[in-house]
C-alpha cells in the first residue's frame, strides 16, 4: 500500500519536508501498515512460470515436460471511515504438465522418476480472502477469511493478528494465528485405487518483535509454530506414506538499511526451520532496492536455500514395504539446495505504478549445506516473469 | 507499563548486534521510505511464498499460514 504522504517523501529532495512529513504522520515502528490507508489501491500481477523438461536419463519414458504455471492476482485496499481499512484478495492459477508419480532404479543403477499423465495433467486454484484492520493510536489489529478451490483441494481459513507500539513507537510487537481446513478429494480416485476423500487441518501462531535501530536501519525477528493433523501424504503418488501430524517451527529474521549516498535500500533476511519429519531448513535472501531518479528502481536479488531430508525419505520407492511404514521419494522431502536470482524494474508514475520481474530458480543436491545420503531425482528448476501494476485512486 | 518499556527496549537490543539509538519521529523519514518497508510488494511476496511452498518443504515466518493448497 502506497500512501500518498509516502509518495510526497519519495519524491521530495529537501530534507525539510521529510522531516515535517514524518513528524506529521508520527510514523511508529514501520512493520505493517501503521496508518489507515489515505486513498484506495488497486494491484494486478500477472506470472507465469515454466518449469525446466527433465532428462531422458531422469524419465525412463514418456513425456518430459513437467508444469506451466499461469498465476493472476488481484488485490483491493481501501479506507473504511477514519480507523479501518478493508482488503480484498483474489487469484486464480491454472497449470498444466506432468508430476512425479513413483522412483524406481534405472538401468545405470540410478534413480529414474516415472511421470503420471504423460498426456498432461491440467488443474486450476481460485481463491478469495477478505480481511480488515482497525488501527489504534499505538497499533492495529486485523481478521480475515478465505476460501480456496481447485479440482481435488478445498481449503477453509481465518487469521487474527496485531500490533503494538512501544518505546516511542522504536519497538513493534506483533502476534497473530490462522486457521485452516481443509479437503482433498483426488481426481480418478476409483481408477487409480486413490483416498476418496481425506483432509487436513492447520494451527498457526506467530509473535514478532520490530526494533528501530537508527535513522537509517531496523531490525525485525519473529518465530511462528504451526501444527498440521490428518491426510498430509500426497494422493497422487504411487506409494506416499507420511505421518499423520507434523509440527514446524521457522524463526526468521530481517534488515533493513538506507544507503543516504547510494539513494537504495538493502534488504536481508534469513529464516531457520525446523519439522518433526526430520527436516531443517536455512534459507537467506539479500536485495538491493536502487532509486534510479525520481521515477525508476531496479531490484537485483539473490536467494539460497538448503534443507534436510526428511527421516522415511527414499529415492527409490520401495513397494515391498508394509503401508503402516513411513516413506516418500517426493524431490521436496529430500536433501537439496537451491539458488535463485533475478531482478525487478519499477516504474513510478503517481498513480500508477509498474512492476516487472524476471527470475530463475535452479535446485541441485550439489548445493546442498546438509550431508546426502540419497540423491532425489527430478529437482526443480524455472523461469518466473512478473508484470504487476498498481493503481491508486 | 514503564518496567515492560524497559524490558521491550532491553530484549530487542539484546538480540541486534548494533545498538539502538534514540530515532525521534522527525529523524525517520528515511525508514518511511517505501523501499525500506519489511514488504514492498505483497503481491511480490505472496507469489513467491505460493512458489516457494510448493516446490520445497519449509514455510512460515514472519505470519501465521494462510490456507493450504493441494501443490504441497
Amino acid at each position: 500500500m502506497q500512501l500518498a504522504a509516502h509518495a510526497t517523501l519519495k519524491n521530495s529532495d529537501s530534507a525539510n519536508i521529510i522531516a515535517l512529513s514524518s513528524t506529521a504522520l508520527a510514523l511508529p515502528g514501520i512493520a505493517l501498515a501503521d496508518a489507515p490507508p489515505t486513498q484506495s489501491t488497486a494491484s494486478y500481477k500477472l506470472s507465469n512460470y515454466q518449469e525446466d523438461d527433465l532428462s531422458r536419463s531422469e524419465v525412463p519414458s514418456g513425456e518430459l515436460n513437467r508444469y506451466d504455471i499461469d498465476v493472476h492476482q488481484f488485490q483491493l485496499v481501501a479506507p473504511m471511515g477514519r480507523n479501518m481499512s478493508v482488503h480484498v484478495d483474489a487469484n486464480y492459477e491454472s497449470l498444466s504438465g506432468a508430476s512425479p508419480w513413483f522412483t524406481s532404479v534405472g538401468l545405470d543403477g540410478k534413480p529414474v522418476v516415472n511421470l503420471s499423465g504423460a498426456s498432461g495433467i491440467s488443474d486450476s486454484r481460485s481463491e478469495l480472502s477478505v480481511g480488515t484492520r482497525y488501527y489504534l493510536d499505538n497499533g492495529s489489529f486485523a481478521g480475515n477469511i478465505g476460501y480456496s478451490e481447485e479440482n481435488d483441494y478445498r481449503a477453509v481459513y481465518f487469521g487474527l493478528n496485531g500490533e503494538r507500539h512501544y518505546n516511542d513507537d522504536l519497538t513493534t510487537l506483533a502476534g497473530g494465528f490462522s486457521y485452516s481446513s481443509d479437503d482433498i478429494f483426488p481426481t480418478d480416485a476409483a481408477l487409480f485405487n486413490r483416498v476418496r476423500d481425506e483432509d487436513k487441518r492447520s494451527s498457526s501462531v506467530f509473535v514478532s518483535l520490530t526494533q528501530i535501530i537508527n535513522q537509517v536501519s531496523s531490525f525485525q525477528t519473529a518465530l511462528s509454530f504451526t501444527e498440521q493433523s490428518g491426510f498430509l501424504s500426497d494422493p497422487y503418488k504411487l506409494r506416499d506414506v507420511r505421518p499423520e501430524d507434523k509440527t514446524q517451527i521457522a524463526w526468521s529474521n530481517s534488515y533493513r538499511r538506507f544507503f543516504v549516498a547510494a539513494n537504495a535500500a538493502l534488504h536481508v533476511n534469513y529464516r531457520f526451520y525446523h519439522d518433526d519429519f526430520g527436516i531443517n531448513s536455512h534459507t537467506s535472501d539479500v536485495s538491493w532496492h536502487q532509486n534510479l531518479g525520481r521515477q525508476f528502481q531496479i531490484v537485483p536479488q539473490l536467494r539460497y536455500y538448503s534443507q534436510s531430508a526428511a527421516d522415511f525419505f527414499t529415492n527409490v520407492d520401495d513397494f515391498l514395504n508394509p503401508l503402516s511404514e513411513y516413506q516418500s521419494s517426493d524431490y521436496r522431502l529430500s536433501a537439496f539446495g537451491a539458488i535463485s536470482g533475478g531482478f525487478s524494474l519499477i516504474a513510478d508514475m503517481g498513480s500508477w505504478k509498474a512492476t516487472l520481474t524476471a527470475e530463475r530458480y535452479l535446485a541441485n543436491d550439489k548445493y546442498s549445506a546438509y550431508d546426502i545420503s540419497q540423491p532425489s531425482t527430478a529437482l526443480v528448476k524455472y523461469n518466473r516473469l512478473s508484470l504487476g501494476v498498481d493503481f491508486s485512486f | 507499563m514503564k518496567q515492560l518499556r524497559t524490558a521491550l527496549l532491553l530484549l530487542s537490543c539484546s538480540i541486534i548486534p548494533i545498538s539502538c539509538a534514540d530515532v525521534r519521529a522527525w529523524e525517520r523519514g528515511y525508514l518511511a521510505r517505501d523501499e525500506m518497508t519489511w514488504d514492498p510488494d505483497p503481491l511480490e511476496s505472496a507469489l513467491n511464498d505460493h512458489i516457494f511452498f510448493s516446490k520445497e518443504a519449509s514455510s512460515g515466518g514472519n505470519s501465521a499460514a494462510g490456507g493450504g493448497c493441494g501443490c504441497n
